[in-house]
Order: C-alpha cells, then structure tokens, then sequence
C-alpha cells in the first residue's frame, strides 16, 4: 500500500547534515585544534567520523525496526526499561538546549564582532525570541529553506577553506600527521563535530523507503567530513602557532575575511545567522513536540500539553527556549562555552554507546522482527565500537576548564541527577493522578482557521 | 473494530468545533490490525469523518498495532501516545497528520 506523501532522499541528507551542521561548530573546530596540537586535527575527525559511521549503522537498524518520531524513547523502552528509558530521554533532549544556547553564544559573538556597538546578550535575546515568536504563531522555517541552508553552509565551507589552503604556505608535512597527548581528547570533541546526525531519524515515518535513512545518514557524515575537516585545516594553517586559536571567537568569519576579504566575512556573518537560526528553529520544534508527547502520557505535568490557537505546544516551546535563553545568558556572562561543547560531546558519546548495546539487546529480544537494515559488525566489532563511543563520551566529560575543574561532568551528573529524580518521584504521581474527561481544558483557545 | 471505528466517526461528527477544525482537512487513513487480515479506513472530508473496512489504494496515513491496542485508542480508553511511545503502535505518514489525530481523540476524551 502506498503512501500519498513521502520525503526523498535528498530530504535525509539535508535534515541529517543540517542538524549537525551548528554554529556551534565553528568553535569545536577550534578545541579539536588545540587538542590536536594544529594541522593534524583532521586525523582527529576523521576518527571520529569513522566510528560515528558505526553509530550510524546502529541508528538506521533501530529506525527501521521502529520508525517512530519518538525514535529513542521507543528503543530505550524496548531495549531497556520505562524508567530508564524515561531518564535518558530526557537527558538525551536536553542537549537539543545545550546546542541551542551554544549557537546562540556563537551568533551573539559574530554579530557583536561585526556591529560592536551592540552588546551581544541583546542579539540573544531578540534572536532567540524572534524565532520563539515565530514558532508560537505556527510559523516555521519550511524544509526546503533548511536543505538550501544546510547546503550553502557546506559548500561555503568548502569552497572558502579550499581557498585559504591554495593562498597559505603549507607547513612541514610532517604536522600534518603529527600525534600528539592531546589526541583522545580532540577525538572526543571530534564526535561534537557530527553530533545531531541521527536527529534525522524520527522523521523516519515520513520516508517510503526505510533504508533513506541510513543512506541520508551516510551522504551527511561525509558532507560533514569533508566540510569541517577542511574549514579546521583552513584555521590551522592561518593561526600554525595553537595558542593564538585560543582567544578566537569568530574563527568562521577570520576564514571568510581572509579568503574573501570583507565581502567574506559578512557572508559569514550571514552563515553564522541563517545556521544558528535554522538551528533554533528546528531544535526547538522537534524539542517541544517530544515535550508534548511526554505530557500526554503524563511523564511530564499536562499543563506541557496545552496547544494554542495556532496548534502549537505554546507551554512546552516556552520552557525551552526560556532554558535555552538562560543557559546562553549564562555561558555569555561566563565566556565557559566548552562546558557545553564538552557536556554535548559527552552525552552524544554515551548515546552512541547505548545504541550498540540497544542493537544488541534487540537482535536477541526480538530476533524475529523485520529489520530492513542491520547494523555493521554485529555483535563484537559494534560493542567494540560502544565501548570506545563510552570511554570518548568519558574523555569528553572529564575535559577540565580554565581551573581544573570537569564543569561538563559536574553538569551532566547534576542533569542527570535530577532527571532520575524526577522519573523516580514525581512521574508515578503524575501517572497516578486520575484523569478527568476535561476535554475542553485541553481544547485549544480557539480552533485553527 | 468497525463498530468502534464507526462510533468513533459519529463522535467526530457530533462535535461542532472538531468538524470545524477538520474542514480543511481530507484525508484516507488506513487502519491494519497487526494480528489480524483485515484492513478498515477512515477518511476526513469537508469536516466529516466516515469509516469503512476493505483496501485502500493509497493512504495519507497508515496505523498498525495489535487490535486490541486498535480498539482501546479509537474507544477513548486509551490514549494514542501511550502505545505510540512504547513502539506498539505505528504510523506511516506526515507527523502533522499523527499530531491531528491525537488532538481529536484529546478533544473527544480529554486526557
């Protein structure tokens, strides 16, 4: 039986590259450089983005098993249990506002770089809140100004990198392939780079052909490979001495000025805004409809479920972007963004771990069940594979800030935390609260024209 | 599972602001018990429901689960996202349409 609407492929890889494709990026690049002590950050990534192709693999197998836009609350309630299933969910979603408030962070330095009389807090607030307006009027970015923007951000990176390696001096060929301390860590950070691929995967209802997914997926991991290794390799040969990258803000608009001068670097400006925005404008409408879906299986309190008159889960979008608004005030006053990028690339990395072993576990629960992809290297080479994703995700979380301190693993331990304590103590009230027939509380203000 | 889906068109129909907000809305939902031969259908036209049992050739949305779990969502006894977000209830189709149709059965039943 055929299904009147269906998304092409080419929908896949845009939605996949695009998700992963934050503004966020740009400064990640420059903490897989340091790390990596220069040119031979592109060794780091492309580690990274080899064992994501593993991940990938798991994604597309659990996606094809159940297609659902709750993707990873049905495989971890499957694979696991509702209560845990429950906690990582929810720890899982709230990176969408870490990535959020961390473009917002990005997109205040770029726009305060390029008009200094402004102060950046005051862009993070009118840009997020734009967006969040538009999204609470029911307006959202169509899909196919995401793929166009999704697109521009490769090939502008691409093409503005290639530049700069044809103009710059080449170092000794050696640093290319230089290994150094610092290695493991910039390929923990390495995985931030690709982190959002497999946000394509609740759409898989939306594809006629299960296998879209893997294969947008694939095309995307490469897009992204290709595109940030070479914008790193581009940083590193402007700055070859590592401790200048350090107090680099707005590495993407360096690159665009050097390789296209002013004209280049208010183009990406203009990246910086069409991503960053793009970025807000699908975390926070994936985000609030699995806020919704929570609310309505009372796991979250009903007041999350109430819909606008433009149909919009107004409460639910409201939260986030009020704690994503938040998270970027907080990270602008304190100027410690990598605890975002370290906590983003640890809770990633721990996810990709989980998706061996959920693989794993299904292929025994449900052995019988229909797969129209599996996995590569099932069993050993993909535990492997998990293993690594959890000592990366580890590696990623114990990164220490400016003092010491693992602020990301304190952060994520406290999230974590208080989501256990949540699902432990709270949900079974929630659940237990019997309902009311109140259909017209729940009704809408008004019906949709 | 006729009788319930049709009881559930007439409480679709009865309800002045769901046929409202419907009447835009035409679409062919196919409904295939996963335990069961049987293939039923609903369709949306003009802000009326009706429902059916029999092929569709080509559906906007398609649901599968047990039929049982059929039964219990299109008789208000339970709510779609329950299944839906345990994996025994699956849809194929445009996530708005999923949406629309967990909205009715929130404004027919309440939560």
């Amino acid at each position: 039986m055929a299904t009147r609407q269906v998304l092409p492929l080419r929908t896949a890889v845009s939605t996949s590259a695009g998700l992963a494709s934050a503004a966020i990026n740009f400064l990640a690049c420059v903490e897989v450089a340091e790390y990596a002590g220069g040119s031979s950050a592109w060794i780091a990534l492309l580690v990274a983005g080899g064992l994501i192709v593993f991940s990938a693999s798991n994604f597309a197998e659990l996606s094809g098993l159940y297609p659902s836009a709750a993707a990873i609350r049905v495989w971890t309630r499957k694979g696991l249990n509702d209560r845990l299933s429950l906690i990582i969910s929810l720890v899982y979603a709230s990176t969408v506002v870490f990535v959020i408030a961390a473009d917002a962070f990005v997109l205040a330095q770029a726009f305060h770089a390029a008009v200094p009389a402004v102060p950046g807090w005051l862009w993070i607030v009118v840009l997020l809140g734009t967006i969040a307006w538009a999204n609470l009027r029911g307006i959202r970015v169509s899909g196919k100004i995401q793929d166009i923007n999704g697109a521009v951000l490769l090939m502008t990176l691409i093409v503005i990198s290639l530049i700069i390696l044809g103009k710059t001096s080449w170092p000794d060929p050696s640093q290319f392939f230089h290994i150094g301390g610092g290695t493991f860590q910039a390929i923990a950070l390495g995985v931030f780079i690709y982190v959002g691929f497999e946000w394509v995967t609740p759409l898989a209802e939306e594809f006629d052909d299960a296998r879209a997914i893997s294969r947008g997926m694939y095309i995307a991991l490469g897009l992204i490979a290709v595109a940030f290794g070479l914008f790193t390799m581009a940083l590193t040969a402007i700055f070859p001495h590592i401790k200048a990258l350090e107090s680099t803000m707005v590495p993407q608009l360096i690159v665009g000025q050097k390789a296209l001068g002013i004209v280049g670097f208010w183009w990406m400006v203009l990246i910086t805004m069409t991503t960053a925005m793009t970025t807000f404008n699908g975390g926070l409408f994936t985000a609030s409809r699995f806020v919704y879906a929570l609310a309505r299986e009372k796991a979250l309190p009903r007041r999350m479920a109430h819909l606008n008159k433009h149909w919009v889960p107004a409460n639910a979008l409201l939260l986030l972007a009020g704690l994503s608004l938040i998270l970027a005030l907080g990270v602008m006053a304190t100027g410690q963004y990598t605890v975002l990028i370290n906590a983003g690339a640890g809770v990633e990395g721990l996810v990709y771990a989980l998706s061996a072993w959920l693989v794993f576990s299904l292929r025994k629960r449900e052995a019988s069940k229909p797969r129209p992809f599996r996995a590569l290297g099932v069993p050993w080479i993909a535990l492997g594979v998990g293993a690594v994703f959890l000592l990366l995700g580890l590696g990623a979380l114990l990164t220490t800030t400016a003092g010491g301190i693992p602020a990301a693993l304190i952060f994520v331990v406290i999230l974590t935390a208080v989501m256990t304590g949540y699902v432990w103590f709270i949900v079974p009230r929630l659940k237990s609260v019997k309902s009311s027939n109140s259909a017209v509380k729940a009704e809408p203000e008004e019906t949709i024209k | 599972m006729l009788l319930t889906l049709e009881q559930f068109a007439e409480a679709c129909n009865t309800n002045a602001r769901l046929r409202q907000m419907n009447r835009d809305w035409s679409r062919t939902i196919a409904i295939l018990p996963t335990d069961r031969p049987e293939v039923f259908w609903l369709t949306s036209k003009e802000g009326f429901i009706q429902a059916g049992q029999g092929p569709v050739n080509a559906a906007d949305l398609q649901i599968r689960a047990d039929h049982d779990i059929i039964v219990a969502v299109f008789s208000g006894t339970l709510s779609p996202t329950e299944p839906y977000n345990a994996g025994d209830l699956l849809v194929k189709g445009s996530q708005d349409d999923l949406m629309r149709l967990d909205i009715i059965t929130l404004l027919i039943w309440g939560e």
